[in-house]
């Protein structure tokens, strides 16, 4: 992975010893709390329901054995021995106590680590494939892409104080693992005729009370030109974006009012004033393409004799293989998905001593390296196939070994109510209950992929929108409600859900969601998804069932 | 009935005001009948920036007899995550805890709408 200079280690540093200086202003009254708000927010730190919320950037999901142990050291020492890992794939600690919050920055930088770019209106932390440098299924490396915009977007002056917030993925495969139609700027790498390498620019997606699929707006843009454009796309956002309106703010707007074909000629216009100037010079890209070519695999055979013997040993085992193992560019080796979704449990949390234990596997059997999906799981990019009896052995004792991973009982659930300050109703809960309701694994695993993605509020941190099925938290005349969507999809096939009918009470989620899936297996054509189904018959046989029932 | 809630600067801790003075269990709150006597806590709180921030005035229900805030969003203030029940201040359990479980009401804060402006 990409390793930090001295230029970088200084810099996070210098931002740790700011902040120091920032919250002792604070404390002594020297700073208003309107004035301390937006320091603290440019560091990550919120104020939420009962203690402060840190958001630490994991810069496009990838981090290393000690940079975990970190976390988890944090957790242990200044919160409550746990943390979230969220839909940006970065972690949130949830009962962070300002007067610590110095101290955890600076342990961070010890680790080459942050809260930049984690809130505020600036550029924020990339999102990547997860399986970036593992998958066979990319044309190039995003996270060299990736660090090349974190590199150019961490405090750019231009772009610190945006219109709102602007969140950027990256992927490089056709299976897109980054929801990238719905960010403000999805980039999905494309090879030419000619074998040249450029990006899909797909701009004005979003979720939140607006919710868009973004157009593209160029079909093939030479990687070389990548940084001109982005600048080009940012300036005609700074320029025209709805300041005066804050949920009007986001790009998306800009680019629905706009028509994407005039957005694209202005962004054009602008992009011949910048010229090749505004690119990357070859010899960087090359330097942080250095970064991420460190990885050695060994020659293996594509099989191995102790994986399948104690697959054939072991139901167990193979049901993890079945849905948590995908595979690697490698022969020999295998991509491990480690569920954050064990039924019962909050998703996405992971205990301190489950973080050591990923820590472990990664540096024992992972070669140093470890991801955060959006999905709110965690992956160990590189793993022998020998070496997967062992690894599921010790996530099995670790509680992490929930073979779930696509599967119904996989959801996203934002904090919601619980912790959030902007939140109308709960999520954990919710998503514990439809868990449990689909605990037996035999009929997680006849169901099939299903994404369940439950947001406590409208901003849609849990990607409500793009779920199979969604399910999105109202305040109705002071009760806790839920609206269903139908048919969203935050992958390449990218669709916003449809809403299934009237919202229902906090009791019946779990019991209206048995009920879909049963209508799904009776309508469901040999190899359809619950997805498939669902675009192929349309709402009616599902809201038929679901509201008979409510009645 | 109404009682007087912030968070405190220096840890982001829920408090609650207790003659002039700042408590971590709503059990331990001073309850206003009179709502001249209730602003007049909030001024005085207000005058506290590095103490507290944001300090409001929440709406109160009976519940098992006693008081509990009506608000949904309050409750859970007072208690923890309902996913954490050793969390948070419900981890001590008793009667003032039993009976802010038990209420029902509101799920949006009577109070602290005005927070709610940016993520």
């Amino acid at each position: 992975m990409y390793q930090y200079d001295a230029v970088d280690q200084e810099f996070v540093a210098d931002r740790a010893r700011e902040f120091r200086e920032q919250v002792a202003r604070r404390l002594s009254g020297e700073l208003s709390e309107d004035q301390f708000k937006t320091l603290r927010l440019m560091n990550g730190l919120y104020l939420q329901l009962h203690a402060y919320m840190l958001r630490i950037a994991i810069p496009y999901g990838s981090l290393n054995g000690r940079q975990m142990r970190r976390l988890a050291h944090i957790g242990r020492t200044y919160d409550r021995g746990y943390g979230h890992f969220t839909t940006r794939q970065n972690l949130q600690f949830h009962w962070i106590k300002l007067r610590d919050a110095p101290d955890i920055l600076d342990q961070l930088a010890e680790v080459d680590m942050h809260a930049i770019q984690t809130s505020g209106n600036c550029i924020r932390n990339v999102t990547s494939d997860p399986y970036a440098g593992a998958t066979a299924e990319e044309l190039d490396d995003p996270r060299v892409w990736s660090e090349a915009i974190r590199q150019w977007s961490s405090l750019h002056p231009e772009f610190s104080f945006l219109p709102r917030k602007f969140k950027i993925a990256i992927t490089a495969a056709p299976k897109d693992r980054t929801a990238a139609k719905v960010h403000d700027i999805g980039l999905m790498i494309r090879r030419g005729r000619d074998g040249q390498l450029g990006f899909e620019v797909i701009v004005g997606g979003g979720l939140g009370r607006t919710p868009y699929v973004g157009p593209t707006i160029a079909e093939f843009l030479p990687a070389n030109r990548l940084f001109s454009y982005l600048e080009a796309i940012l300036r005609v956002y700074n320029r025209h974006g709805r300041r005066d309106n804050i949920y009007k703010a986001r790009i998306k707007i800009l680019v629905a009012a706009l028509g994407a074909e005039e957005f694209a000629r202005q962004v054009a216009e602008e992009w011949a004033k910048i010229g090749p100037e505004g690119d990357l010079p070859d010899t960087e890209l090359a330097r942080i393409r250095g970064a991420f070519a460190t990885t050695v695999f060994d020659a293996l055979p594509a099989h191995s004799e102790v994986f399948e013997a104690a697959k054939a040993a072991d139901p167990a085992l193979a049901r993890f293989a079945r849905n948590n193992l995908r595979p690697h560019k490698k022969p020999g080796y295998t991509i491990v998905e480690v569920s954050l979704k064990t039924i019962g449990e909050t998703p996405g949390d992971a205990t301190s001593d489950q973080m050591d234990v990923i820590a472990d596997l990664a540096e024992r059997y992972g070669q140093d390296d470890i991801r955060v999906t959006h999905e709110q799981n965690l992956v160990l990019p590189h793993v022998r196939l020998d070496d997967v009896p062992e690894v599921f052995a010790q996530l099995q004792a670790a509680g992490l070994a929930s073979a779930n991973v696509n599967l119904i009982s996989d959801i996203i659930a934002c904090p919601g109510l619980d912790y959030c300050a902007l939140a109308n109703a709960r999520a954990i809960p919710v998503a514990q209950q439809i868990a449990q309701t689909f605990a037996d694994p035999d009929r997680a695993e006849a169901i099939g992929e299903l994404k369940i993605k439950i947001s406590g509020c409208i901003n849609a941190c849990g990607h409500h929108h793009v779920g199979h099925i969604g399910i999105l938290g109202v305040d109705k005349k002071g009760e806790e409600f839920y609206q269903l969507t139908l048919g969203g999809s935050g992958a390449e096939d990218a669709a916003v859900g449809k809403m299934l009918g009237p919202a229902l009470p906090y009791d019946k989620v779990a019991s209206a969601i048995d009920t879909l899936v049963e209508v799904y297996l009776r309508e469901r054509h040999e190899g359809e998804r619950f997805l498939d189904t669902y675009r192929r018959t349309g709402v009616e046989p599902f809201k038929e069932a679901v509201y008979a029932d409510a009645h | 009935m109404k009682a007087l809630t912030a968070n405190r600067l220096i840890d982001g801790d829920v408090v609650f005001w207790k003659s002039g003075q700042w408590v971590e269990g709503f059990g331990d709150a001073d309850l206003f009948d009179d709502p001249e006597a209730a602003e007049a806590a909030e001024g005085q709180a207000k005058s506290q920036p590095t103490v507290v921030i944001d300090p409001y005035l929440i709406d109160l229900i009976e519940s098992d007899g006693l008081w509990a805030p009506l608000s949904y969003r309050e409750r859970i203030r007072a208690l923890g995550p309902t996913n954490h029940p050793t969390h948070g201040k419900q981890a001590v359990g008793g009667d003032v805890v039993e009976a802010l479980l038990h209420a029902d009401g509101a799920a949006r804060s009577s109070g602290r709408v005005n927070l709610i402006k940016r993520k």
